[in-house]
Parts: structure tokens; C-alpha cells; sequence
């Protein structure tokens, strides 16, 4: 994936207890909002988390690696903010369960994977008129990756300012440490590149084909909204582009 | 890719160990217990401690060594990049930045491979919004089906030569692929509504009660926790310079 699940007892408490809080008010923001769509929605968010989770399980094979794929854009694309918001607390939750990701970081890993999954369907929304709705997935999914790769570089960033250094002052091992970081980050850079670039190609194929077999699946904007389909409601399709 | 998820339901509802028959909320206060103290300690040795005390548990368990080694090493790349990033020229602090992920790791797969879900998941429910608490339960059960989906999907794809193809051919593909499995989910979604609606969904999917059932079994789970208790005292001064 473009970010890797924080795991437990490495970052600064500071920064894991301020994650917990925002995620808990995000929650408590998104409960009401999503709760209008009734069992309905809920079925369809427990469908996608479920997608998510065994997407996850799928290695794709780039060169060396392995890549695991997320699809917080499209899910949030499919969802809206609040439903996605909460798909990717349930997500990373389960995962803490297994081991992946920690759970004093169950808040940051919820804000990193859920912050892309809830700017997406607004990109959407906002680009389908002008390009056609495969390319605005596309879109919706590059900036969701790049906003939950931004939010991870932050929270790794902000975690090496907050924590105290353990520095001895040996001016050659200094050295060797700083070509080391320099080069490991730009080894990290170019793979979250790549991991946003296939993403976003994986976007654009899954809105291909919905929007081949089965369009009413993709929202559109409420202007544009006609025919049997627009009155289904938010888990009858996600035909309504009101966010959630 | 073997079916983790099933091994581990499988592995949560046919174990017969002691630590499968205490409560799930021993069990989840065990689970705090270590995590935190992984968290707030600076020392190897309490580390050490729990490590160790963490393996014997998972054996006792009978945690197949596969689950017990990745839920230990899949921290570590985040560990090292973070590592990579913030150490100067000291070498013994990355050590417990490493540790600390092992032991909750470790305490996680401990935790679901004796616990079956349902059991779990209902205390932690209960602290959730409805819909998120909802969305935990129906979550889990819906990966099943679909992993077994994307599994054949993989397998399809792999024998088609589906992978083999440049990149951007590659990957579009694949998502084409993953749309069949969203258009599945979004059917089995339908079900499931109508399956609520039948059974009278009253707004909150509601857990069973046996996560409060404490047997004499729970004895060994207060036991792991006192220990971690003594452990922590009686090491904490064993830390780097």
C-alpha cells in the first residue's frame, strides 16, 4: 500500500493519544451522518470493508516486491466521507486484531487510510462533468493516495521531531546514518509513487467496468440526477451523490 | 496466499486450551495490559520478559509458528524506516523500538486465535457507535466470502497471463477483476439487508454475553497479568544508557 500500518510502541504518545481523540470525534461526527442510510448502507459499508480487507490479502507482484492494494479511493468514491470514514476505522481495527498495525495507533492508522478514502468521492463529484467517470475514479483515487501518503510522511515526520534524540555525538557514524536516511528516502519515495500510480490504475479499471455492467453503482451529481435510479437511495446504489 | 483469516477462526472456535476457555474480557485486559506496558516501558529487559512470556503463551495455545513470526516481523519495516529516520549513532535504542511491535503483535494473534469472534468483538462493540459496532461483526463475516473470491480471481488472472502483461495493461486489468468482486459484495450486500429486515434488525447487531462468563481457567490469564506486573517492576532499571 502507499503507506505502511503504524505499529504499536514506536511513535511519541503525544501524537498516538492526539490520533485516538480525533479519530473518536470523526466517529462521533460520522455516526449520525451515516446512520441516515439505515442497514441498507451499512450491508454495503461491511461489503466494501470486506473487499478492502481480502484486497489486501492479494499480492501484487512490481519487480522485487509485493504490492498490497487498499482501494480507499474507489471505496470512498462508492461510500462518501462518513461511511468511508467508518469502513476504514472497522478495517484497520481488524487488522490490529491480526497483528498488522497497532492498536494505540488504531486513531492515526484510521486517520491515515480514512483521510484519502473521505476526499475522494468530493474529487470525484467535482471532476466526473469534465472527464468521464473511469478517469474521475482515476483522479479521485490518485489524490486520496497521495493525501493518505502525505498524512503518513507527517505522522513520521512530526514523530522524529517529538521524539528526544538518543544521540551520541560520533561525527563518522553521524555521517554513514545521514547518507543512509538519504538514501532510504528517496527509495521510500519512489515506491509510495508507485504504489499511488497503481492505484490509480486499479481505480480506473473498477470504474471501467462498473460503469459498463453496472453505472447506477457510481454516484453522480445531484444536477445530473434522473430516472428510477436516483431515488434508491444510498445503499440501493450509491446513485445519490449527497455525501454521507 | 493461505487463508489467514480462516486459520485463525478456525484455530479461535476448535481450541481446547485453558486459554481458550477464559473469558474474552481477561483476555482483552491481558491484551491492554501488555500493550501498554510495551508502550511506556524503556526497558530491554521488561521487553525481554514479555517476549518471552508472549511465545510461551502462543505455543501453549498452539499458534502455528507462521502466524507467531508475521505478526512479529510485519513491524519491522515500519520500525526500521522510523529507525532509519530518527537514530543518530546509537544502536541499542532501536532494539526496543523494535521489541515493542513484537509484543503486541504477538499479545494480538495470541488474543484471536483464542478467542472466537463473536466474543470479541461484542465487549469492543459495545464502546463503538452503533453503526461502526454493527459494521465489525458484518465486516468480519463478509471477508470470508469475498477473500475466496479474490483468491480465485488472483488464481484466474495468474493462469491467463493476466500478470504478465506491461504494467499499465496489467493493473487496469486487475481492476476490472476487482470490480466483479465489488459488483458480488454489493449482491451480497442486498442479502443482507433483506436478511436483517427479516430477522427485525432493531438498529445494533447484538453480541453474545459470553465474553462476561469467567471460568476457573481465567486463573491463568490473572496470573500472566500479575507476572507482567512483576516483571515490569522487578526489570525496569534494566534500560539503555
Amino acid at each position: 500500500m502507499s503507506h505502511l500500518h503504524i505499529p504499536d510502541g514506536i511513535l511519541p504518545p503525544v501524537l498516538w493519544i492526539t490520533g485516538l481523540i480525533l479519530t473518536a470525534l470523526l466517529l462521533a461526527w460520522s455516526g449520525p451522518v451515516a446512520a441516515r442510510g439505515g442497514p441498507r448502507l451499512i450491508a454495503y459499508q461491511s461489503a466494501l470493508g470486506g473487499i478492502m480487507l481480502a484486497v489486501m490479502a492479494l499480492p501484487v507482484p512490481i519487480t522485487a516486491f509485493d504490492y498490497c492494494m487498499t482501494l480507499a479511493g474507489p471505496v470512498g468514491v462508492l461510500l462518501g466521507p462518513a461511511p468511508a470514514l467508518q469502513v476504514s476505522f472497522v478495517v484497520t481495527l481488524i487488522l490490529a486484531l491480526l497483528g498488522q498495525g497497532g492498536f494505540t495507533v488504531v486513531g492515526l492508522n484510521t486517520l491515515v487510510l480514512g483521510l484519502g478514502a473521505m476526499l475522494a468521492r468530493p474529487v470525484y463529484l467535482w471532476s466526473v462533468g469534465a472527464l468521464r467517470p473511469a478517469r474521475a475514479v482515476a483522479l479521485a483515487t490518485v489524490v486520496s493516495q497521495l493525501a493518505s501518503t502525505a498524512g503518513w510522511i507527517l505522522v513520521l515526520l512530526l514523530s522524529v521531531r517529538l521524539t528526544p534524540d538518543v544521540a551520541g555525538e560520533h561525527a563518522i557514524a553521524r555521517n554513514v546514518i545521514r547518507g543512509i536516511q538519504h538514501a532510504g528516502g528517496a527509495v521510500v519515495v519512489l515506491m509510495l509513487l508507485a504504489a499511488v500510480a497503481i492505484e490509480a490504475l486499479l481505480g480506473y479499471g473498477l470504474a471501467r467496468f462498473l460503469e459498463r455492467v453496472r453505472p447506477d453503482l457510481l454516484p453522480v451529481p445531484s444536477a445530473h440526477r434522473t430516472g428510477p435510479a436516483a431515488s434508491s437511495g444510498e445503499g440501493g446504489g450509491a446513485r445519490s451523490a449527497r455525501p454521507l | 496466499m493461505t487463508n489467514t483469516f480462516a486459520q485463525i477462526d478456525h484455530l479461535a472456535s476448535a481450541g481446547d486450551s485453558p486459554w481458550h476457555r477464559s473469558s474474552a474480557l481477561s483476555k482483552l485486559l491481558l491484551l491492554f495490559t501488555y500493550v501498554a506496558l510495551a508502550v511506556v516501558t524503556p526497558s530491554w529487559g521488561v521487553l525481554a520478559a514479555l517476549l518471552a512470556t508472549l511465545v510461551a503463551m502462543c505455543v501453549s495455545a498452539r499458534a502455528p509458528l507462521r502466524l507467531m513470526v508475521a505478526a512479529a516481523a510485519t513491524p519491522f519495516l515500519f520500525a526500521f524506516i522510523f529507525t532509519l529516520a530518527h537514530t543518530r549513532s546509537d544502536w541499542d535504542e532501536p532494539l526496543v523500538l523494535f521489541a515493542r511491535p513484537m509484543v503486541a503483535g504477538l499479545a494480538a494473534i495470541w488474543l484471536v486465535i483464542t478467542t472466537p469472534y463473536p466474543d470479541l468483538f461484542a465487549p469492543i462493540s459495545r464502546v463503538l457507535p452503533r453503526g461502526v459496532g454493527d459494521g465489525l461483526f458484518l465486516t468480519y463475516r463478509a471477508v470470508f466470502t469475498l477473500y475466496s473470491r479474490v483468491e480465485r480471481m488472483g488464481s484466474t488472472l495468474r493462469l491467463r497471463g493476466a500478470m504478465a502483461r506491461p504494467m499499465q495493461q496489467r493493473f487496469a486489468l486487475l481492476g476490472e477483476a476487482v470490480g466483479t468482486v465489488v459488483l458480488s459484495g454489493f449482491d451480497r450486500s442486498q442479502r443482507l439487508y433483506q436478511t436483517m429486515r427479516l430477522r427485525g434488525h432493531s438498529g445494533r447487531v447484538c453480541g453474545c454475553r459470553h465474553y462476561l462468563e469467567f471460568s476457573r481457567d481465567d486463573f491463568w490469564v490473572f496470573l500472566a497479568i500479575v507476572w507482567a506486573g512483576v516483571v515490569s517492576v522487578t526489570l525496569w532499571h534494566l534500560r539503555t544508557s
